[in-house]
């Protein structure tokens, strides 16, 4: 059995979209090139939440814990992020006439800390729900 | 962490690939601007967290450049009139290079006719090369609903460059 849109489909393959500016490849180069260490990534997502738990633990040994326990040594371990899960809704018609899809995107964020000597761990779980509305191009 | 694509020479990859990651994400973007800089965000996004991976890259790099999308129409919700303006003062720039063959660039031109529904299905399965399983996850529809879709689209093609070439 032949498909019938095969012909029309190879020749929209033959089309050849329009490359990325120069720009771009300037941008991409400069950022490709900067050095990201092999936690990298895992290290900038969750700086913000080891410094949390830094002022969380050095707070709780200045109110009086101060030599009668040792200071966790937390260490990274574990940052997941779930995949997206995407709900796209029907397209609906603004005041100015123009169409958007509202679309709405969930995902969760989880890092996990550990010390090995107390064998305590910290996690961070956050939910993420964001909602947008994509504007659809008619012609 | 292993790399699993650890001899592969991401520059060259997107080099490769740049032009179709583009028209992907002009479909989601209100400008020639803003696919370039979404496109750029989409891939360090995916270079940095996600390359090392296993499988094909390919619709990582999809799905992030939907996300860097959604982040910059997010952000810019609150564009100036005159920027939207601006913006379809744009539309106005073709997504593909010129065509010699009068009916490869009807059917260039073609494809802006078709609804976005429609068009979307038709860009991510032919230059993002995702099947209808994967088209159906992107969209939250059915592999069916993005198979008829692409259906009608096809259809709605080969009426508009039947159309024009009659013209």
């Amino acid at each position: 059995m032949t498909d019938p849109d095969h012909d029309l489909e190879q020749a929209l393959a033959a089309l050849r979209p329009r490359p990325p500016g120069p720009a771009v490849l300037a941008r991409l180069a400069r950022d490709l090139d900067a050095p990201v260490s092999a936690h990298g990534p895992i290290i900038a997502w969750s700086a913000g939440l080891a410094a949390l738990a830094a002022v969380f633990v050095a707070a709780f040994l200045f109110l009086g814990f101060r030599g009668e326990v040792e200071a966790p040594s937390y260490q990274l371990v574990r940052a997941d992020q779930s995949p997206a899960d995407v709900q796209f809704y029907r397209p609906v018609r603004l005041d100015d006439g123009s169409f958007v899809r509202p679309v709405r995107v969930r995902w969760d964020d989880t890092t996990r800390w550990e010390d090995p000597r107390s064998n305590t761990r910290l996690i961070n779980y956050r939910p993420n729900d964001q909602f947008a509305l994509l504007p659809l191009e008619t012609n | 962490m292993s790399d699993a694509h650890a001899d592969q020479d991401w520059r060259a990859w997107f080099a490769e690939n740049g032009a179709r990651l583009r028209l992907i994400a002009r479909q989601w973007t209100r400008s020639e601007a803003d696919a370039d800089d979404v496109v750029q965000e989409a891939f360090v996004r995916f270079w940095k967290h996600q390359r090392h991976l296993p499988g094909n890259p390919n619709a990582l790099v999809v799905t992030s450049i939907r996300r860097a999308a959604l982040d910059l129409l997010r952000r810019s919700d609150r564009r100036s009139v005159r920027e939207q303006a601006v913006g379809a003062d744009m539309e106005t720039v073709s997504w593909f290079e010129p065509e010699a063959d009068p009916r490869l660039q009807s059917l260039a031109d073609s494809l802006k006719l078709l609804p976005p529904e429609q068009r979307e299905v038709v860009v991510l399965k032919v230059w993002g090369d995702l099947t209808f399983d994967q088209i159906g996850e992107q969209f939250s529809i059915s592999p069916n609903t993005a198979a008829s879709r692409w259906r009608y689209a096809m259809e709605a093609l080969r009426k508009h460059i039947t159309v024009r070439t009659h013209d």
